[in-house]
């Protein structure tokens, strides 16, 4: 698959800190899927310390499309929702295409789905793909020889 | 820049997050009435296709106040900036105040991944429902009974209604004792009947804005969110059922059309709507270059990064808006997590190569093979389905220059992309 920069949570979390809560951003996070459990408990772990908050941990199998914008905008605790794309759904990936603005008006989306899935997703929802604020390659902190500074 | 800390009182450090944050709010890429106000939006100053003509949204509403019941549509790849053309039209309107103007984003009120037609003329319904309570209101006067049971039908019509009735009971509707018979007449229609969901929902539609109507306001829906839709065949359908049943009620419409529709054979664009417009991605030249770099300077730019850094941005994002904002907040990403305090070359390199990528992913050899034809030879067949969805993805834009439209491939994906398989 077509290389893309690495980051780990830690980086992660704080260029979301960095640009705060109020603008909205949406990133697709890849990662191998022996990994993903771990990436996910990274990334709440590193919501918690930097941003204060708790992810809304969502698997693609309970995602609401109607659901998500109002949730993000009523729960200041939830600012930040992470979506798990653990395997190829193209209707959900339809329905995120196609009502992309409800994902992209407040708040931090992250998509974290294996390659293949990734490269399905980029290929099969232009309008999401064009929205997108960002897609890294998102690793264990192991892998970068613990949190970078 | 510098914010108290706790850990020596009277100490002060830097806080780089204070240097980035607010240019990067300013870059949200989601054209909003917020970025009106602020005084963010550029507004182009002609039409993209025609520096002659005045620019799309001032065309689009002197012909809504000109022309009451006229219908547009505004085509445009995805972030090209038709929303904001939309929010634009939508300022310019309001400077009378008998305008009664409709923004809907159709995601707003329906799964755009389910819709069909009837959707657009109930939620322009919904809307207008509650301009007209606010006007009467303001006018001191009741609510007529036929405009509430009107609105009262409308919600059930796009929402449904659950009713309990005897399990029993006989419709006296025996479907299996009719057999369909077409006889076909001497004419064939432009465009086909109104489906009877369509007709049933553009009535209590009508009683709603005829208190509006009956007062001579000037009502116009600006439509966004169908472009979503991509392909030109289910936008066609909502155009010939709800934007159809609106013909004739002196409601003007404004509609985003997708991009493919503006290269279908059958021209429906531009045999339906009274007036076509079409934003293409802004191609490289003196004008449209200092409209993009305009774009970031209003945002700030300059306090970060040097003109030699706004101009490579206003370069790889071809002339795509969104893709101009996204590499600009991307570099900004890079540049605060290098630790700097100004964005600089490698910065925005880096988010050039990370844009080239995203548009790289999922090419297959065939795909490959159309990008180095147009990069090479400069050929397109915009006829071929696999060469449609890279215009539809925007690794090829459509250009408009010196009366000739043309494609090339992106250039944060030109970049990128391997000169051989």
């Amino acid at each position: 698959m077509t290389a893309f920069s690495p980051t780990n949570a830690f980086r992660l979390l704080r260029r979301l800190a960095a640009v705060g809560l109020d603008t909205p951003s949406l990133y697709l996070l890849i990662s191998e899927a022996p990994n993903i459990q771990a990436i996910q408990a990274d990334i709440t772990a590193e919501a918690q310390v930097q941003l204060g908050v708790g992810p809304r941990e969502l698997a693609a199998t309970d995602v609401r499309i109607d659901r998500l914008e109002d949730a993000s905008a009523q729960d200041p605790d939830r600012q930040v929702t992470l979506i798990t794309l653990d395997h190829w759904m193209p209707k959900l990936v339809k329905a995120l295409d196609r009502n992309i603005v409800l994902l992209t008006r407040s708040g931090a989306v992250l998509l974290l789905a294996k390659p293949e899935v990734a490269e399905r997703l980029l290929a099969a929802a232009p309008n999401l793909r064009n929205r997108l604020t960002d897609v890294l390659e998102i690793r264990l902190d192991e892998a970068f020889g613990g949190p970078m500074p | 820049m510098q914010t108290a800390t706790d850990s020596k009182p009277g100490a002060v450090v830097f806080d780089r997050r204070q240097v980035y944050r607010p240019f990067l709010e300013r870059l949200n890429p989601i054209g909003s009435q917020n970025h009106l106000a602020d005084d963010l939006i550029v507004a182009p100053d002609h039409d993209p296709r025609d520096t002659g003509e005045p620019p799309i949204h001032v065309a689009f509403a002197n012909t809504a106040e000109l022309t009451r019941g006229s219908q547009m549509a505004l085509v445009g790849g995805i972030g090209s900036g038709k929303t904001t053309e939309l929010l634009l039209t939508q300022k310019d309107l309001s400077r009378h105040t008998d305008a009664v103007n409709i923004f809907v984003d159709m995601a707003d009120y329906t799964d755009l991944s389910e819709v069909s037609p009837g959707a657009v003329l109930a939620a322009a319904g919904i809307q207008l429902y509650s301009h007209a309570c606010l006007r009467l209101q303001k006018q001191g006067k009741e609510l007529p009974e036929t405009i509430k049971s009107a609105h009262t039908k409308l919600r059930e019509l796009a929402l449904g209604k659950t009713a309990w009735i005897h399990e029993d009971e006989d419709y006296g509707y025996e479907p299996d004792r009719f057999v369909e018979v077409t006889t076909p007449g001497v004419m064939k229609l432009r465009f086909p009947p109104l489906w009877p969901k369509a007709e049933q929902i553009q009535k209590p539609l009508i009683s709603i804005a005829s208190p509006l109507l009956e007062s001579d306001s000037q009502i116009t829906l600006l439509i966004d969110g169908l472009d979503r839709l991509i392909q030109p065949e289910l936008f066609r359908q909502f155009a010939e059922q709800d934007l159809q049943a609106l013909k004739g009620t002196k409601i003007s419409v404004i509609i985003v059309a997708p991009l493919l529709a503006w290269y279908d054979k059958s021209r429906f664009l531009q045999d339906y709507f009274d007036v076509v417009k079409h934003i293409p991605a802004a191609a490289v030249g003196p004008r449209n270059s200092a409209f993009l770099r305009q774009i970031l300077q209003r945002r700030g730019a300059l306090d970060l990064m040097d003109r030699t850094e706004i101009a490579a941005i206003a370069k790889y994002s071809g002339g795509v808006l969104r893709d101009l904002l996204t590499l600009a907040r991307s570099s900004a990403e890079y540049a605060y997590r290098d630790d700097e305090d100004r964005i600089g070359r490698p910065h925005v390199n880096a988010a050039i190569k990370q844009l080239g990528n995203r548009y790289l992913v999922g090419l297959g050899y065939a795909q490959k093979r159309l990008l180095r034809g147009l990069t090479n030879d400069g050929k397109f067949p915009i006829e071929n389905s696999s060469a449609r969805e890279l215009l539809v993805n925007r690794q090829v834009l459509e250009y408009f220059k010196g009366g000739v439209d043309y494609f090339a491939v992106h250039p944060a994906l030109a970049k990128v992309l391997p000169k051989t398989e």
